[in-house]
């Protein structure tokens, strides 16, 4: 217990230390920094999250049982690098005299990836199916 | 509609933990992902300290210049661990998000700390997600904000690593019992939907794919399989370009034929051309270029040491040095070169990259290159080298 105490302090401590080397910011800059601290917990919590538990939903609904975990499990390397590089799919950033930054075919390759991922998900099925059929037979 | 009926209205509409059905969800999906998020963010944490540390470098420990590519090293593994984090972070909070809609409790002392840790755990997401957006958007030169990039990215990581410290301390007995218990907790063996094992190899197939697809901007033989990476390691002369000589309002003033570069030691001033500069006993060294936002790649440059330009001036070869730029737009037109890298013969005012005559945009007509620095100490288009100390 006093471990996890310490441990909580020090948390505390280097928060609050956090916290200090902010204000030194004037208040419009504070005001905006909070937008984004707060903006970010709210485009995941109300809109990321639920869109992810509705495609769940659907996907209960559409898909044959024995193909959810599957297609769950490509979703989920598909959903988290796609969020992960949406800044160079939307083409925002690098700069236009510098054409050394943000400088590849990224909806192509991103399109390719996808493209991977449903074709594995589709092989991985049709060998799956054949196996289960090959078991009743 | 009195407010009490509203909130029990909205109340009566919002799910309830038990809606969410996945297997899959639960403290032993949770603690392992924290426990590589805990390692991501950690790694992420010490790298920028130690980034932010180089850039103020202050008196009591100085950073020298061996080896040459810990600060690459150090950067380059900041992004990527950052990079790795998103997947980790995005299935971690997928694996918790049910227990948002936990009713509070109705006895007070328990409604207080319930209150408590939620607030704690609300820091943590939001300075978490903060630190990764914020990041991924500096690396693409994007700053969407009011507020100074490096403070602010500085100040919440201190947050974040504050904040996911008192989440451990809270949790440990959860975490705990979920790492190494062996008790069976029904959350395994998933008839419907994804199970653990599934979900666990997915974010870290995730999280490796992330990586493999952007470190190329640092790691050599991935350059070609990165192709979401901001940079491809390519540019002009083979290296590329953080802020090229238009941005800098370095254009006029580095082409200007009459250009010559002043080294200054109190009274005593020499002033070289650029021909001068060049008739000077020359050295060329493989140094890398190694940037704040993570990419990095080797270079070979050629050029005059900066210990030999202080002898010409009588300045002692341990001299700290003031580096002046000509450029009239951003941060660091200035830098400080410390006593240990003027001393160190690699540290040069280069006037060739790669064989051929500095491009514009790497510093022409001669810039700073020095082993182990952020890339923006390495100042480019030199006007005049100041000892300082």
């Amino acid at each position: 217990m006093t471990g996890r105490l310490a441990l909580g302090a020090v948390g505390v401590a280097a928060a609050v230390w956090g916290v200090v080397m902010l204000s030194d910011d004037g208040t419009s800059r504070l005001v905006n920094v909070a937008v984004w601290l707060v903006g970010g917990v709210v485009l995941h919590d109300a809109v990321l999250a639920p869109t992810v538990v509705l495609l769940g939903v659907a996907a209960a609904h559409w898909l044959p049982r024995s193909r959810r975990s599957l297609v769950a499990v490509a979703f989920l390397i598909w959903g988290t690098v796609t969020v992960g590089a949406a800044n160079v799919l939307l083409d925002v950033g690098g700069k236009p005299d510098n054409d050394s930054l943000m400088n590849r075919p990224y909806v192509v390759s991103w399109l390719v990836l996808t493209g991977v991922l449903v074709v594995m998900v589709l092989v991985a099925s049709a060998v799956a199916a054949r196996r289960r059929t090959g078991r009743n037979a | 509609m009195a407010l009490p009926d509203l909130v029990a209205q909205v109340e009566r509409r919002l799910p309830h933990p038990d809606d969410f059905t996945s297997p899959a969800r639960g403290p032993r999906t949770t603690a392992r992902l924290g426990l590589a998020l805990g390692v991501a963010f950690g790694i992420c944490f010490l790298t920028g300290m130690w980034s932010h540390y180089q850039y103020s470098m202050p008196g009591w420990l100085p950073i020298g210049p061996n080896p040459s590519w810990l600060y690459r090293v150090t950067q380059g593994v900041h992004v990527i661990s950052g990079t790795a984090a998103i997947p980790l972070l995005l299935v971690k909070l997928w694996s918790v998000y049910p227990r948002l809609f936990l009713r509070p409790p109705r006895e007070i002392r328990a409604l207080a700390l319930d209150g408590l840790e939620r607030a704690s755990i609300a820091v943590l997401v939001a300075s978490g997600i903060f630190q990764l957006a914020t990041g991924v958007l500096n690396i693409a030169q994007w700053y969407p904000w009011e507020f100074s990039f490096r403070r602010t990215h500085e100040a919440v990581a201190w947050i974040a690593i504050g904040s996911i410290l008192v989440h451990v301390a809270v949790k440990l007995p959860v975490i705990r019992e979920a790492l190494v218990g062996r008790a069976d907790d029904g959350e395994s063996e998933a008839s419907d939907g994804p199970s653990r094992r599934a979900v666990l190899l997915g974010a870290g197939a995730a999280s490796g794919l992330a990586v493999l697809l952007t470190a190329g901007q640092t790691v050599p033989f991935l350059r070609k399989v990165s192709v979401l990476g901001v940079r491809d390691g390519d540019g002009p002369q083979d290296l590329p370009v953080n802020r090229t000589a238009r941005a800098a309002g370095a254009r006029e003033a580095a082409q200007d034929p009459s250009f010559v570069l002043e080294v200054r030691h109190g009274a005593k001033v020499v002033s070289l051309t650029r021909a001068q500069l060049a008739e000077l006993p020359q050295r060329t060294h493989r140094l890398p270029i190694a940037c704040v936002e993570g990419w990095s790649r080797n270079a070979t440059w050629t050029g005059v040491a900066i210990h030999d330009l202080l002898a010409l001036v009588d300045a002692p070869a341990d001299s700290t040095v003031k580096v002046r730029s000509m450029q009239t737009r951003g941060a660091f037109g200035t830098s400080e070169l410390p006593g240990d890298f003027v001393s160190d013969p690699r540290t040069l005012l280069a006037l060739e990259l790669n064989g051929e005559v500095l491009d514009l945009d790497h510093g022409y007509p001669c810039r700073i290159i020095a082993p182990n620095r952020p890339g923006v100490m390495q100042t480019k288009w030199v006007r005049n080298l100041e000892v300082v100390a």
